[in-house]
């Protein structure tokens, strides 16, 4: 702590002068001396000296930056610390309020942090922060600190240190500037640089008013531009850092994901919360002992399901239904005895005998349990083979009742036993007021014999719940329809290259973004015009590719597979096996060895929902479903790529070999035309629906016979004939017409360019293998384009099989992607021209500084 | 202090030799600080004032890197880029929204929406949150902390002809906490005030006792404090406040509001209906902010920060009235010591 002049006064005046008793006592004196003669100081004042000034200027560079920053946390603590006692002085409460802006910005970026769900977005919430903050200080330093030091030579954010330790802008205050801290020397060079005249007396005070006056000039445009600037610049900052920040977050999760597969057993120990085995423990505690009844094979189930599909879990309904209920045993209670005595009564009711001999011959509700339990029939598993003896008691009772009944009120008119006797056993089990009753309710206990075989199933199945929990994991983090997983990244990327390969500009899709169809002509027209240019072509096709190939890096065909485009002809069924990606490998492993487990344990039915009846089973169970899940989204979007492929490959042949398509070689000049014509549309805007139903290719049904060579110009065929015709109609028993089709999209040989570059590329036997399957599945489909015009043996393949290879339509995809290129691009040009404008009108006005009136009569002097 | 000559302006008595005419002379509305009233109306007054010449006079001052220049000048240009500042961050989220496909339009806007009310509630929450901090003391304490004074400078002029030489600057009486205008505070004894009834109200308030014959002197240290840490009470917790203003905008129920908000006030029927739909939404939002959804911290972030908003300003006011300066128990009579000699200079 520096202490002031007065306390200096005080402290050596205390030296020099005798102490009295009194103020001896008084540490450290506070009111100046008894006898104190200002006048006689004043006259003898040398001993009064001013400290050693410590103020200095402050040469902030980025090599001591991380000192300063240091220096000023220490100086805001202890402000802080002042404050809270109330000590502080002004600049100290100054910074703390800078201090509250960043807690206050903290708050804001953390809350919103917090409702975000990506870790993209959660980030991007602190880097907003973080560049506003930048923004805030870096916007005075390039826009008006340095054009200021170059064109005048003045740091006007210079700061310095005042004696205090106190940290403060040098022109802060233009009524209070510490001139004294800048040398003669340093104020004279900058003179120089300020053209002030060398020969005018008090040369230094000229130099000072000039600084000073640009000094002023430049805090005053600093607050007129920081408004328009901090915004603009931090989002622009935003918007440049996103793409690093995707990437990073992006190759983050790429690892993590890889890290799962390769060590599933220790990952998957997250997952180890045994809740199937905790809800199984509840269940058991509150049926104990009870009978079976279908509310505990739901809660049973109920526990299973917790971690489990609901199509798992019912089967082990099943088993459960199937372990725990025998016919042997039935369960015998109190209500078992009240219905038998109710139905007793009513049967005899409906043989017209009077409820005063009812009364009096069958037992009634209570006595009818009470001789249940006499006789000890209650009980929860009662067999069947002790029936006959509950049924003879019941006879016994009602025979001694009848007797007792004839000897007293029945005198005249006795009832007949063995009448009696015929009318109850004269019915069916279903029907028997006896029997009916005794076979209700199935008994066998949930004993503890079931309870650990549950037990142990429910231990297996947590254990393969939480290796099933990791491996959704991984196939979330990889191939997951949510936001920021590899394979979204993969297409959001793609999305912003398509139009940079395709050379599609702001302006070319600025009035066309809203309409498919028109951002579908512009795809066309410019295919057509890369696919008629060699080197264009091969440019394009080169990026595309590499582009598109990504893929099988960012998710390797070892780790994650779609196995329909792997070439697998002539393999055998062991280089099968051992060709699946890990992934299949490992979800084969777990699920298999689970099926196993509790097929040994008697779970069969469970044991067929998890891995089917034999290993080859195809269809959905659980084991085929985690695979396909994985595999179905992936060759969902490899087809979408690997059509575009194909797409512009076909342009290309077209456009350099038209006349030399094998396929449709034998027709006529007009269906060249046409057939070429409705590819076009195909290969660019088909979706998998109009495959099936909706292509009606409206032709001439007279066409002409000319078969002179068809006449491409620019990647465009010129129609002599196609377009021209006076009446058109689908012709939809042409089946060749659509077969043609078909077959020159992709069967047709691949251009010479293409292969030669798909030749160096990872994918090139997927594009292969995509081509071939799309002509098996697709083009074996009765449906294809019209019924029965197939051109493959009946493929059988499902609607989702037919939709995942159909992909995306390109005019579709760069529509979408055309949309969001757009809006951040437009986003981009006007913030972007703004603050490059904002900048420019910054500097420029600092060339008109420091000239005023008054400044030119003094130069001109 | 000495005037130039030229600005003598009691009439009759010009010497102009200028042909500039005097009738847009400045009605000076002080000629000496000049304590004044903190209610609604000054307030507003000195907002109007120091917000128009925020953006006229004292920009074109400092632009031409006038002498008298200074640094309350530059502080109230302060408010140019906090003004401009959130209109342009409100354009950035906004701005080019309207030439996106209308899909696109449907969730940029809302969300370009909210981000502007963030804006809006930042300051307005920040703002008035300090009132959290100043009633309560002035309640308590008897000390307006926001007191303003109007200053009076009288600046040099630029030429000859200038005699537009005052310039009202309008601070607070606490504005420095090393330099309160203590001189201020003393009454009027002309005006038949009493010269220290001010700090005999604090006093008395602060339970220092009733009069005191030096209360100034008495109330001055314990005041000082006071301001230090209420002015820390308020850095703090406004911004806090200002986080919780903005994270109110980020709820849903306020895109209900924009479905029916307009400006136009003139529309009177409509003008209500968005008025009542900010009002519906206002406390919409505050229970969804409070309440959260999903789990764990995600749910509780609305509480954490309301929560911290609050404590911050309790904890400032409380820390504000804990004092170390303890008014003594002891009678001041009873601290001179009537056997001991005392020497007074």
């Amino acid at each position: 702590m520096t202490t002031n002049l007065i306390h200096n006064y005080i402290a050596s005046g205390s030296s020099r002068k005798p102490i009295s008793g009194n103020q001896k006592a008084q540490e450290p004196p506070k009111k100046p001396m008894p006898y104190f003669d200002i006048e006689h100081e004043l006259n003898n004042r040398t001993f009064i000296k001013p400290l050693e000034g410590k103020g200095h200027l402050i040469n902030g560079s980025i090599f001591n930056m991380p000192a300063l920053m240091v220096k000023d946390t220490i100086y805001n603590t202890k402000a802080f610390k002042h404050a809270v006692n109330g000590e502080a002085n002004d600049h100290e409460l100054g910074k703390l309020n800078d201090v509250g802006l960043k807690i206050g910005g903290l708050a804001i970026a953390g809350y919103l942090f917090t409702r975000k769900q990506t870790p993209m977005t959660k980030g991007m919430e602190f880097i907003g922060l973080g560049s506003f903050l930048a923004s805030m200080a870096i916007w005075p330093k390039i826009a008006i600190q340095l054009p200021a030091y170059l064109i005048h030579g003045i740091n006007v954010q210079k700061q310095y240190e005042d004696s205090f330790g106190r940290k403060k802008p040098f022109y802060q205050d233009p009524q209070f500037i510490p001139w004294d801290l800048y040398s003669d020397k340093e104020i004279q060079k900058i003179g120089d640089r300020l053209g002030v005249p060398k020969d005018i007396p008090n040369r230094r005070d000229a130099i000072q008013s000039k600084m000073k006056q640009i000094a002023i000039q430049n805090n005053t445009l600093w607050m007129l531009t920081a408004g328009f600037a901090t915004p603009v610049m931090s989002a622009l900052i935003c918007n440049k850092t996103e793409p690093y920040l995707a990437n990073w977050l992006n190759n983050r999760k790429n690892k993590k994901a890889d890290k799962i597969l390769t060590n599933l057993d220790k990952y998957s120990e997250k997952y180890q919360t045994n809740t199937i085995s905790k809800k199984l423990e509840e269940v058991i505690a509150l049926y104990g002992n009870k009978p079976v009844d279908d509310a505990l094979l739901d809660n049973i189930t109920g526990a299973f399901s917790s971690r489990m599909d609901l199509v798992t879990s019912e089967s082990i309904k099943e088993d459960l239904r199937n372990l725990m209920i025998t016919e042997k045993a039935y369960s015998i209670d109190d209500n078992t005895a009240k219905n038998i005595s109710i139905n007793l009564q009513k049967l005899l009711k409906n043989k017209k005998y009077t409820d005063k001999e009812i009364k009096a011959v069958i037992p009634n509700e209570a006595a009818m349990i009470q001789l249940f339990r006499d006789n000890n029939f209650i009980n929860p598993s009662k067999e069947t083979k002790d029936f006959q003896s509950i049924k003879n008691k019941i006879a016994k009772a009602i025979q001694r009742n009848i007797s007792s009944y004839n000897k007293n009120e029945g005198k005249n008119d006795p009832l007949d036993w063995h009448f009696i006797q015929q009318i109850i056993a004269n019915n069916q089990r279903a029907e028997h007021p006896i029997e009916k009753e005794l076979y209700k309710v199935p008994g066998i206990k949930f004993d503890t014999t079931i309870q650990a075989r549950l037990r142990d199933l429910a231990k297996i199945s947590d254990d393969f719940s939480a290796k099933n929990y990791a491996l959704d994991e991984y196939a979330l983090l990889k191939i997951g329809s949510a936001p920021e997983t590899v394979i979204a990244n993969y297409w959001n990327n793609l999305s912003k290259d398509i139009l940079n390969i395709f050379g599609i500009s702001f302006n070319d899709i600025k009035n066309i973004k809203n309409e498919r169809t028109l951002v579908g002509n512009l795809l066309r027209n410019r295919i057509e015009t890369i696919v008629s240019n060699d080197e264009l072509y091969k440019k394009v096709m080169k990026e595309l590719v590499e582009k598109i190939a990504v893929i099988n890096s960012e998710i390797k065909s070892s780790d994650l597979a779609t196995p329909l485009l792997k070439k697998e002809d002539g393999l055998t069924d062991a280089q099968k096996l051992a060709n699946r990606s890990a992934y299949e490998k490992i979800v084969d492993k777990e699920f298999n060895a689970y099926a196993n487990t509790v097929k040994e344990k008697g779970f069969t039915n469970l044991s067929h929902a998890i891995a089917g009846f034999n290993p080859d089973d195809t269809v959905g169970t659980a084991r085929n479903i985690q695979k396909a899940f994985a595999s179905d989204r992936l060759l969902g979007v490899k087809s979408s790529f690997y059509r575009l492929i194909n797409s512009l490959d076909f342009y290309r042949r077209i456009a350099k070999n038209a006349n030399g398509m094998e396929s449709i070689g034998k027709y006529p000049r007009e269906i060249k035309e046409e057939i070429i014509e409705l590819c076009k549309i195909i290969t660019l805007q088909g979706h998998s629906s109009d495959n099936a139903t909706k292509f009606y290719m409206l032709r001439n049904p007279h066409p002409s016979s000319d078969r002179s060579p068809l006449e491409v110009q620019n990647g465009k065929i010129i129609n002599k004939y196609f377009g021209n015709s006076n009446g058109t109609t689908d012709i939809a028993g042409d089946k060749y017409f659509y077969q043609r089709a078909m077959q020159l999209m992709f069967e047709e040989k691949l251009d010479d360019e293409t292969t030669k570059i798909l030749e160096g590329s990872a994918i090139k036997d997927e594009v292969t293998t995509y081509r071939e399957l799309v002509l098996d599945k697709i083009g074996g489909e009765n449906y294809m384009m019209k019924p029965r015009h197939r051109i493959r043996p009946d493929s059988n393949a499902s609607s989702e099989l037919k939709f995942l290879l159909t992909g995306i339509a390109p005019d579709e995809f760069l529509f979408k992607s055309g949309q969001q290129f757009y809006n951040s691009k437009k986003w981009f040009k006007i913030f972007g021209t703004f603050g490059a404008a904002l900048l420019g009108v910054t500097v420029l006005a600092q060339f008109f500084f420091g000239k005023t009136k008054n400044q030119k009569q003094g130069s001109t002097k | 202090m000495i005037l130039p000559v030229n600005n003598t302006n009691q009439k009759n008595k010009i010497i102009n030799f200028s042909a500039k005419s005097n009738d847009d002379k400045k009605v000076i509305e002080y000629n000496h600080d000049t304590l004044l009233k903190n209610n609604l109306a000054t307030r507003t007054d000195i907002g109007i004032d120091r917000l128009l010449n925020a953006f006229t006079v004292y920009p074109a001052k400092g632009l031409k890197g006038s002498r008298n220049a200074n640094f309350y000048e530059f502080l109230t240009m302060g408010n140019v880029p906090y003004l401009i500042g959130s209109l342009m961050l409100m354009n950035v989220f906004i701005g080019p929204s309207n030439s996106y496909s209308h899909f696109q339009q449907t969730i940029a806007k809302p969300l370009g929406k909210k981000l502007a009310l963030g804006v809006v509630f930042y300051g307005l929450a920040k703002n008035l949150s300090k009132s959290l901090i100043s009633k309560p003391i002035q309640m308590m304490t008897g000390i307006d902390i926001e007191r303003p004074y109007a200053k009076v400078n009288y600046e040099l002029p630029d030429d000859v002809n200038d005699t537009d030489i005052i310039s009202i600057e309008h601070h607070k009486v606490f504005e420095s906490v090393e330099f309160p205008r203590w001189d201020l505070l003393y009454g009027d004894v002309g005006k038949g005030e009493p010269r220290n009834f001010r700090y005999d109200k604090i006093a008395k308030k602060l339970g220092m006792g009733q009069n005191l014959n030096d209360s100034d002197q008495e109330v001055k240290s314990r005041i000082k404090e006071i301001i230090i840490k209420s002015n820390l009470a308020k850095n703090i917790s406004s911004y806090l406040w200002a986080a919780t203003g903005v994270a109110l905008a980020f709820q849903k129920p306020w895109e209900n509001f924009f479905n029916v908000m307009t400006f136009k006030f003139w529309k009177g029927p409509e003008f209500i209906k968005s008025l009542t739909s900010f009002g519906e939404n206002f406390v919409k939002s505050a229970k969804e902010l409070y309440k959260g959804e999903g789990h764990g911290l995600t749910k509780h972030a609305g509480k954490i920060l309301i929560g911290a908003s609050i404590l911050s300003s309790i904890a400032g006011v409380a820390n504000t009235m804990h004092s170390s300066h303890k008014p003594s128990k002891v009678d001041a009579a009873d601290v001179i010591k009537k056997d001991e000699k005392y020497v007074v200079n």
